[in-house]
């Protein structure tokens, strides 16, 4: 089943019941994305539909109208639970704010399953993600290797308000502080947006000359540094680059000599993981609590297999 | 500084207080006065608090020019749909589409890098006539045609591209963006094939280069020559003088011979061509072509053109407005990244600032002594808040945390199941120490500035000049206790409201002595009048 991402519940319902129509004995999946035009997303959601087609379940995929929407995410929840999918799968724009309605579901005794963010609040039969904590730290003390203590260095954070961005940041923090302790870390918060990340570092880069280093909370921010390292007239390498994602083009951006190490979620694999154990759940098996999809320390030594792991030329 | 200087004509410096007095009367009277005040006090004051590199360094202020850019195009489209009493929701959506086609044709069908510029501009004139059609021929809400489009264009861009990002575009684009037109010389300078003549301007651009000249480019230089452009076309052709008319009475519009219609439909097609425009100055920037830019730009523009002072229901508004609206927005936001205050309070701060801008903007227009008096005592109000701010966030944020910290001793000792929340908010029997110590640390302080704060608040409602004048002097010696304590960093704030303050006391003399001069012929002169005379009977 190829992967599509329908605007709306009405839509989803819709083409859930023609599906049902079809297979009555098949198990049915909703599954509720962030987003459906970020780079990243489109390879869990890939994974996801692969997983559903291994398992030979019917998957319902519906995103928000836009990124990290969390009301329409809970409009399309409720209405999973109206239309009887026989388990869900959410990565929930608000891990707080998605609680109520996962509350809902669990006592509908439809199993959920939390992918790549964690639903605060309310319990989950499964969360499959990366240990956003864990591989923060290793970016961190990678990062630490990359430049002398006493050099500062720029920090472009995710949503603070979101645990994934929370834990990005306090996990680099912690671990680049512990090595680096005399470094200064200059802040640029966004909301996972590019331009914000663009426009901060560009002011940040123009008032301070002495900058060694960028590091990121998502590749999308890594992109947006690239442009505005080229907009003040530097070169690859003048500035290092730190990643997190392991992106393509953020991967390209390392063979140019920009990025020096990214810190890559096995994005496929989570949505590969996340449906699976789905599946499962619908079926009625026992299935782990926590799931961690685990990751790849990408760097110039490492990137070539890092390619042929997620199939880049 | 009472109201007998002022009716003494031949004092020595009679001259100069009317020459200022005329100055400011002027001043107040353009549309822009409150968002060019705000930019002023703002510039001043982030300046106060960073450290490093100047922020009235020209490169930090050619940086907020760049950035600027693409959103300040589309504003200046944005303002003449306002003018004419409509608004334009979409443009963030068409901004974003015509950014993603373009980067794609480009990209995947190899196109021309220049017809897709021109192809980029068409696809805004497309929508702006669409939008033009069914707002002015067929009546429909120009809110809700613009809010379907939001929602319509912006899914467009994401289906014609699959939402992928494109390749790295060819550098025509930079010529919209990130392109620095001195760049060429100094190439040409070091690799010493420049004319002999030109040897020195090109020694001078190199010397600059890094300090003061590599963020000059394209965005700043496009963005002044459209506001230049859309200045002139709006002061001084018909066209301009219609939108105008159309805003205030399209009826009346109508009768004298004007069709308002058709120029309403112009209004929307130059709104979104400006978006296609500004799709180009984006992309001349960004590191590729996307679907998902320009989001929520509408608001921000939006905001631009209030801040500017142009009215939401039309007519009221200038360009040059906009312009400062827009650079006073981006300027928060560079300002604050340079402060690296913490993320939450800059969402609050933003607000705040933008609320302050518009608040001059209304007591301007109501030319109302009595109003700004108490703007000014408000503002200093404010200050002495701030002002108690740091010693009081200490106090509150310790007792917060002690008293959560009781509530979960006390949850445990019920035998209450703790969530992960809870437990958090345990504190260890030193963060406990640490918090008392800061309460002891910082009451007496916060007590006096939450005084200074109240006094402040009473002043709002009624208070001479002579109050005025005393709390001023006040805040002025409350600056040694302040050092004393601590807090040297809020100086600034406590002066600027001494400085507000004695605003506040020579306000309705100013007012009285402005309508001597017979500066005032708006509705608002009776206001004054009245105002001096209760002013008079309660010195």
């Amino acid at each position: 089943m190829k992967l599509r991402t329908r605007l709306s519940a009405l839509l989803a319902g819709a083409a859930m019941s023609m599906a049902t129509a079809g297979m009555a004995d098949d198990l049915t999946i909703g599954y509720i994305t962030k987003s459906a035009t970020n780079v990243g997303w489109m390879m869990i959601n890939q994974g996801a539909s692969d997983a559903a087609e291994a398992e030979g379940v019917n998957l319902v995929t519906v995103g928000p109208a836009f990124a990290d929407d969390l009301t329409s995410q809970i409009e399309v929840f409720e209405n999973l639970i109206a239309q009887g999918v026989d388990a869900i799968a959410v990565a929930p724009a608000d891990s707080s704010g998605i609680a109520p309605v996962v509350e809902d579901a669990m006592e509908a005794g439809i199993p959920v399953i939390a992918v790549d963010t964690g639903v605060s609040g309310a319990e989950v039969v499964s969360f499959v993600a990366t240990d956003n904590l864990a591989v923060a730290k290793v970016q961190g003390a990678v990062a630490a290797t990359l430049v002398e203590d006493g050099a500062p260095v720029i920090y472009v954070t995710g949503d603070p308000a979101q645990s994934t961005g929370q834990d990005r940041r306090d996990g680099f923090m912690e671990a680049f502080a512990s090595h680096r302790p005399n470094s200064e870390i200059l802040v640029v918060p966004t909301a996972w947006d590019a331009s914000e990340a663009q426009e901060g570092v560009e002011t940040l880069l123009n008032a301070r000359s002495d900058v060694a280093m960028i590091v990121h909370a998502w590749d999308g921010a890594t992109m947006a540094s690239k442009a505005a390292m080229e907009n003040l007239g530097l070169s690859a390498g003048d500035i290092k680059l730190v990643g997190f994602d392991g992106a393509s083009d953020a991967i390209e951006a390392m063979e140019d000599g920009w990025v020096h190490a990214n810190t890559a979620q096995m994005l496929y694999g989570m949505g590969f993981d996340g449906i699976t154990i789905a599946a499962r759940a619908a079926r009625g098996e026992d299935v782990p609590a926590r799931v961690d999809t685990g990751f790849f320390l990408v760097t110039p030594m490492t990137m070539d297999s890092y390619k042929a792991l997620i199939g880049l030329e | 500084m009472t109201l007998e200087t002022t009716t003494r004509p031949d004092h020595p410096l009679a001259g100069l207080r009317d020459f200022a007095i005329r100055w400011m009367v002027r001043f107040f009277r353009r549309d822009w006065s409150g968002a060019l005040l705000a930019l002023v006090v703002l510039a001043i004051a982030i300046e106060l608090v960073t450290t490093g590199r100047s922020f009235f360094h020209p490169s930090n202020l050619m940086t907020i020019m760049n950035s600027s850019a693409a959103i300040g195009v589309i504003a200046a489209g944005m303002t003449l749909v306002i003018l004419t009493g409509g608004i334009d929701l979409s443009v963030g959506s068409v901004m974003g589409m015509s950014a993603a086609l373009t980067g794609y044709i480009v990209a995947f069908w190899g196109v021309p890098p220049e017809v897709a510029v021109l192809a980029c501009l068409a696809i805004g004139a497309a929508v702006g006539t669409f939008n033009g059609i069914l707002i002015a021929y067929w009546g429909m809400p120009a809110f809700i045609v613009t809010l379907a489009g939001l929602s319509i264009w912006r899914g467009a861009g994401h289906l014609s591209t699959g939402a992928q990002a494109t390749p790295r575009l060819p550098d025509l684009f930079d010529w919209f963006g990130r392109a620095n037109p001195l760049s060429g010389i100094r190439a040409r300078f070091q690799e010493g094939t420049l004319p002999d003549f030109l040897m020195p301007l090109g020694e001078t651009i190199d010397s600059l280069w890094m300090e003061y000249l590599r963020t000059f480019q394209m965005s700043t230089i496009l963005f002044v020559l459209y506001f230049v452009a859309m200045i002139a076309l709006v002061a001084h052709t018909r066209f301009g003088l219609y939108v105008y008319a159309v805003g205030s009475n399209e009826a009346g519009a109508r009768q004298a011979g004007i069709n308002p219609r058709f120029y309403k439909l112009l209004t929307y097609v130059i709104c979104s061509m400006s978006a296609a425009l500004g799709a180009l100055m984006f992309l001349g920037r960004a590191p590729y072509a996307r679907s998902d830019y320009g989001m929520m730009w509408e608001l921000d523009a939006i905001a631009a053109v209030v801040i500017g002072g142009t009215s939401l229901f039309g007519v009221r508004g200038t360009l040059i407005g906009t312009f400062m609206g827009v650079i006073l927005l981006k300027l928060i936001g560079n300002g604050l990244t340079l402060a690296q205050l913490d993320t939450f309070w800059q969402m609050v701060v933003l607000g705040l600032i933008i609320l302050i801008a518009v608040g001059i903007d209304i007591v301007r227009q109501s030319g109302h002594a009595e109003s700004v008096r108490r703007l000014l005592a408000s503002v200093a109000a404010v200050m002495a808040f701030f002002t108690f701010l740091t010693p009081g966030s200490a106090v509150m944020g310790a007792w917060v945390r002690l008293h959560e910290n009781n509530v979960v001793v006390a949850l445990r000792a019920a035998g209450e199941r703790l969530s992960g929340g809870h437990q958090n908010r345990q504190l260890s029997p030193e963060q406990v120490a640490t918090a008392e110590a800061a309460i002891a640390a910082n009451l007496w302080p916060a007590l006096v500035f939450l005084g200074l704060t109240v006094l402040s608040l009473l002043l709002i409602r009624r208070a001479g000049a002579v109050w005025s004048l005393g709390l001023a002097a006040l805040y002025a010696v409350m600056v040694v206790p302040l050092i004393t304590m601590g807090y040297a960093t809020a100086t600034p704030l406590l002066i600027l409201g001494a400085v507000v303050l004695v605003g506040a006391a020579i306000t309705p003399a100013v007012f009285q002595r402005a309508h001597e001069l017979g500066l005032d012929e708006s509705p608002a002169t009776e206001d004054v009048r009245r105002d001096s005379a209760t002013e008079k009977g309660t010195a």
